[in-house]
């Protein structure tokens, strides 16, 4: 197994090292000019000038990138930790994506935790009767919530439930913005609130995270559903439920068998949800102003920040790729066959 | 022992009592915005950005400015560009002779930190400047519009980072600057927030060696200027808080805490507004801000200042360089449509160059209504009739707008190209994302035709639009996107900027404005309104040539 694992993770690390080289000739190789962009249309030939050279634009593309790496005497970058700074904002990459991942991983985490709560039970009863009243009211809510985009469901729920009802808060970010947010410890602000005593900062989090989740979870929900009750449906259908049904078995007890085995394919569809919601997630936070990694990689491909736009890049793919690393030692340790 | 127990309680419960008074009675203001300051460093990364310009605009204070006269019909109170009136810098002199300039510095002005105005903090901002060590060289470039002593292109070829003695501290409050040449647009540099002093006590401390000037602690911490407000709390990309400045030399401002709020959405900003939790907002589409105006307790008011559009069609790519040609293109363009489609009738069709707020703006006598048989009477003289013989011209003729504005640009090159049609050029459009627009503009001068809504000069003054735009970069000119040269018009730019007589001066600036009008340098389109939502509880809202509110104006009404 730490075998398997250490094959998986070297894997894994040459996979970032060839997304950074890719990334970083891509964007340069793009008809575009971040110097113009920052010193302003109206700037002199000589101020662009030296700007471009501040940046360290006018050296030659080899020379950017051993800088870059860090691998050029003196300098500082990926292989020493360093992301670099940010060309819009002048400050360290890393400290800006500490910022703004926690807000898009609370969002998503969460969203999927209740959706999978959810999901499971409804998939599950939909496929233990399937054509029933449940099965075809659940096929109908997936196929409406599936067909429409899901920033015009966030948009809806918005105009409902703030702009109608009044029972959610502005679409203004994680918090009140007149109120005081708690110390930073995890970014993520329900976790901090709570870490920090503060109730008042937990319960605005929880009300301020209410219809972005919701949105998350109404659109997921239908294909986990889906998929949990088609692998319910096969495996009711298989030789050992049918042993287990000849041998007597109860019906919930028959249900709980097929229900693991139903699960261990939703577990790769999960992780690849998880990955693809990470680097979708610029909708929602965009909607709902939340500030998270999403935006923060749209507003840096449009101003062409090229520190942030690499390390964004490399952090989502990292936490991509390592969740499909947890997913592979999962399924190893489920089924042993896989290492050997 | 009971008495004084139950003394001592009541004097508890009065002060807890009084501070949270004192604290329900603390004005806030939530201000919806598209984003938040990026940077803090007007020498830095961030500066040409409208959203980080209101950051240190507000928490900075120019060396003198514009007195206001009076307000427009929405009561916005707008600037008299023809005067000028101190504020850091109290009163100056000007020896001719000696080209020298003497300004005398406020006292008793306290930043945020504490620490006092000297002429120290002059010296260091100015010396700054010239370092070039920042990204963007604002401070040297303003200075060198300035045509401060050694502020001239060779800091970036070896020549002298040092002031010299261009810029001398006489004494604790008085300076005295030096000019290479006699230039009409010093004190209007004065007034930009590129020349605002820092507050060089706070700001060296946080110098290092590699970084002497500071600019990271500028760019990501906090600008520490001498202005009104004093930065709270900034979390980039989200928010941006700051509390009234208790030492502001103009007086503790009314609102003594102001919260901007980055809202991408303008929808959301639009609603957030309507329901009465935030007080202004900005940056709506005209729709939105038409939507606004019936709303009960919110109010609309706009400006039309310095945003404009245009046609840019380079000199540079034949067929452009034909004068007939741009007539006819100009007698062609459906401004009614455009104000209509593009903007909700928030704009009127430009008939100059410049807008009519500018210092020295007249209305040139030359012009180019929408008239179709002219334009296509126009198009034959210029050799093509009914467009026959442009076929050769068809890369040219593609239109290029900025691909992040399509939701209002996209309709408005549609009907440009549905205009033009009708006069027989057949014209593509051609959508590029900002940072290639800003490449092909800027660095290599070389799109054809580009509608373009982003030129709005700083200076509120048609010398300095001039500079900016239309001098060929021979005779001192910035930005030629349309490469535009024309000889006359860089000679009286050239003796309009040295001429300190203002009746002298005035025929110059109006035969450059009757030049640029008649020879149609770029094709003006519709001038659009700046506007503004906001609470009706909110007065104090006035017009900069920045396009930046000054908090420090602003009332809220309990």
């Amino acid at each position: 197994m730490v075998r398997f694992i250490t094959t998986r993770l070297a894997t894994t690390i040459i996979q970032l090292a060839g997304l950074a080289l890719v990334v970083f000739f891509a964007i340069r190789a793009l008809p575009a000019d971040p110097v113009a962009r920052l010193v302003g249309l109206n700037a002199s030939r000589d101020a662009y000038l030296s700007s471009q050279k501040s940046l360290g634009l006018d050296r030659p593309v080899l020379e950017q990138l051993g800088a870059y790496l860090g691998i050029i005497p003196g300098s500082s970058g990926l292989l020493q930790g360093d992301l670099g700074r940010s060309w819009v904002t002048g400050s360290p990459v890393a400290e800006e994506i500490a910022r703004v991942l926690p807000i898009t991983l609370e969002l998503i985490t969460v969203s999927f935790v209740i959706a999978f709560l959810i999901s499971v039970p409804l998939g599950m009863l939909c496929g233990l009767r399937p054509g029933g009243v449940a099965d075809r009211i659940t096929f109908g809510y997936s196929l409406f919530a599936g067909s429409q985009p899901e920033f015009w469901w966030a948009l809806l729920f918005i105009f409902v439930f703030f702009a109608q009802l009044g029972w959610a808060p502005p679409p203004l970010g994680r918090l009140n913005p007149m109120s005081s947010p708690p110390p930073f410890v995890t970014g993520f602000i329900t976790m901090d609130s709570l870490l920090a005593g503060n109730m008042a900062a937990f319960k605005d989090g929880v009300h301020h995270l209410m219809l972005p989740v919701l949105t998350k979870v109404f659109v997921l929900s239908g294909p986990i559903v889906k998929m949990v009750r088609q692998n319910m449906v096969r495996a009711l259908a298989s030789d050992y439920v049918l042993y287990a049904r000849g041998s007597g078995l109860w019906p919930a007890r028959i249900a709980a068998i097929a229900l693991k085995n139903a699960l261990a394919p939703a577990l790769t569809l999960l992780g690849v949800l998880y990955g693809y919601i990470l680097g979708s997630a610029v909708l929602i936070e965009t909607v709902f102003s939340l500030g998270g990694i999403g935006q923060y990689a749209v507003r840096s491909v449009l101003a062409f920040d090229y520190p942030a736009i690499q390390a964004v890049v490399l952090v989502i793919a990292a936490i991509s790729l390592f969740v499909y690393l947890a997913l592979d030692v999962a399924h190893a340790l489920l089924d042993p066959r896989i290492v050997s | 022992m009971n008495k004084a127990m139950t003394r001592l309680t009541a004097l508890a419960v009065a002060a807890i009592a009084s501070t949270l008074t004192a604290q329900a009675q603390q004005s806030q203001l939530l201000y919806l915005a598209e984003d938040v300051p990026a940077g803090l460093n007007y020498d830095g990364p961030s500066v040409s950005v409208n959203t980080s310009q209101t950051g240190f605009i507000n928490l900075m204070e120019p060396l003198i400015y514009y007195p206001y006269a009076g307000s427009n019909d929405d009561g916005v109170r707008m600037l008299d560009f023809s005067k000028f009136e101190g504020r850091l810098v109290e009163r100056w002199e000007n020896d001719p002779a000696t080209k020298t300039w003497t300004l005398h510095l406020r006292r008793g002005v306290k930043s945020c930190f504490g620490n006092t105005f000297t002429a120290d903090d002059m010296i260091y901002t100015l010396s700054r400047a010239k370092s070039v060590s920042g990204q963007a060289p604002i401070g040297w470039f303003l200075s060198s519009v300035a045509a401060i002593k050694g502020f001239d292109r060779s800091v970036f070829t070896g020549g002298s980072k040092e002031l010299g003695d261009s810029v001398v501290k006489v004494d604790d409050y008085t300076v005295r600057i030096t000019q290479s040449d006699p230039s009409f647009l010093f004190l209007m540099v004065l007034t930009n927030y590129g020349m605002a002093p820092f507050d060089s006590v706070e700001l060296k401390k946080h110098a290092t060696p590699q970084d002497p000037w500071s600019h990271i602690h500028a760019n990501t911490v906090n600008s520490t200027g001498f202005g009104p407000y004093c930065l709270e709390r900034w979390v980039k990309d989200d928010e941006f808080v700051m509390t009234a400045n208790p030492n502001y030399y103009r007086g503790k401002p009314a609102i003594d805490r102001i919260v901007i709020k980055k809202v991408p959405q303008s929808a959301n900003r639009t609603l957030t507004l309507r329901s009465g939790q935030a007080q202004l907002t900005q940056r709506l589409t005209s729709r939105e801000f038409e939507s606004l105006r019936s709303a009960r307790g919110v109010k609309v008011a706009g400006v039309y200042g310095n945003e404009t559009l245009f046609l840019n069609l380079n000199w540079k790519t034949p067929p452009f360089d034909n004068a007939k040609l741009r007539q006819a293109i100009a007698a062609a363009m459906p401004y009614r449509q455009i104000a209509s489609i593009g903007y909700a009738n928030q704009a009127r069709r430009w008939e100059a160059h410049y807008t009519g707020v500018l210092n020295g703006y007249i209305k040139p006598d030359a012009q180019f209504p929408q008239d179709v048989e002219r334009a296509k009477a126009l198009l034959a003289e210029a050799g093509f009739p009914e467009g026959k013989g442009l076929e050769k011209y068809a890369d040219a003729f593609k239109l290029a707008f900025t691909a992040e504005r399509e939701s209002y640009l996209g309709p408005i090159a549609t009907t440009i190209q549905s205009a033009l049609k009708d006069i027989g050029l057949q014209v593509q459009l051609e959508p590029m994302p900002q940072t290639q627009i800003a490449d092909r503009r800027l660095v290599k001068k070389d799109l054809p035709i580009s509608i373009s809504d982003t030129e709005k000069p700083v200076g509120p003054d048609v010398i300095y639009a001039t500079k900016l735009f239309f001098v060929s970069p021979g005779a001192g000119g910035v930005n030629n996107m349309a490469n535009y040269s024309n000889a006359e018009v860089d000679r009286m730019f050239t003796q309009a900027l040295i001429e300190s007589d203002g009746a002298k001066r005035e025929p110059l600036v109006r035969g450059i404005q009757q030049i640029l009008q008649s020879e149609l340098a770029w094709i003006p389109l519709v001038e659009t309104r700046t506007q503004w939502a906001f609470s009706e509880k909110l007065t104090g809202i006035s017009w900069h040539p920045d396009n930046s509110l000054r908090l420090f104006d602003l009332k809220l009404a309990p």
